[in-house]
């Protein structure tokens, strides 16, 4: 479903797209929208985890101290934070794998989420049990 | 999105319905950002007015995002009945950057304020 590139379509694209994809060909617009869904959906997952942070400050004010809660909140926005550009990056290297015929790349964000969830559970646990 | 009338035919041929599933992935998305914003505003009591500048970035995306709609389908179903559609790079920078603003907004909110 790819084609080569011709003068005309490269002049047709916009210049932000230009300079981030440079060579190879344009991929199928069905891959191209995929990713852009699956860009959105760790958007989501990474508002989650923002506006997460911010309810644990919020509304968690009678069960835990200040200091566990600023920790979880400050962990939980980092994990966003971190989501949020990953996935952007993420993004730009799956396209840029579809242009060349190349492998996806392995999605770094999905351990991160792993990882960050299971630290911030953790913390949650250990404060839970030494009340 | 309005729907189009009968007499209007599709503008692609799509049997995936690929540029209906992103416009709704991208609506989706600006409904989470709202739902977002109202758990800031859960802060002004305790935080001060200093959390209206995470809502003021919430909303803005939000609103950015349902005004580009139309364009933004119109753009996918088109891509997709000429077989060639440019990377929306700007659209994705732009979406993750506000997010990794409101983060970091956030946590100046809790550390300082």
């Amino acid at each position: 479903m790819t084609r080569p590139e011709d003068p005309a379509a490269r002049r047709r694209r916009g210049t932000v797209s230009e300079r981030l994809l440079r060579g190879g060909t344009e991929p199928d617009p069905r891959f191209t929208l995929a990713n852009e869904r699956t860009f959105l959906a760790w958007i989501r997952t990474s508002l989650a985890f923002l506006a997460g942070g911010i309810a644990v400050e919020a509304f968690t004010g009678d069960v835990f101290d200040l200091v566990v809660r600023k920790l979880l909140a400050v962990v939980l926005l980092l994990l966003g934070m971190l989501l949020s550009a990953g996935s952007a990056v993420r993004w730009l290297n799956v396209e840029r794998s579809m242009r060349h015929g190349a492998p996806l790349p392995l999605p770094l964000i999905a351990p991160l989420v792993a990882v960050g969830g299971a630290i911030a559970s953790g913390v949650l646990v250990a404060v839970v049990l030494t009340r | 999105m309005r729907a189009a009338p009968a007499s209007v035919p599709c503008p692609h041929e799509d049997p995936g319905l690929q540029p209906e599933r992103t416009a709704l992935a991208w609506g989706r998305t600006m409904m989470t950002l709202c739902t977002a914003a109202a758990v800031y505003l859960r802060w002004l009591p305790t935080h001060g007015v200093f959390v209206l500048c995470l809502l003021a970035v919430a909303l803005c995306l939000a609103g950015g995002i349902y005004a580009t709609q139309r364009r933004r389908y119109r753009r996918a179903a088109t891509g997709i009945a000429g077989e060639r559609l440019t990377p929306d790079a700007v659209a994705v920078g732009l979406t993750a950057g506000a997010c990794v603003v409101l983060g970091a907004l956030g946590l100046v909110t809790i550390l300082v304020f």
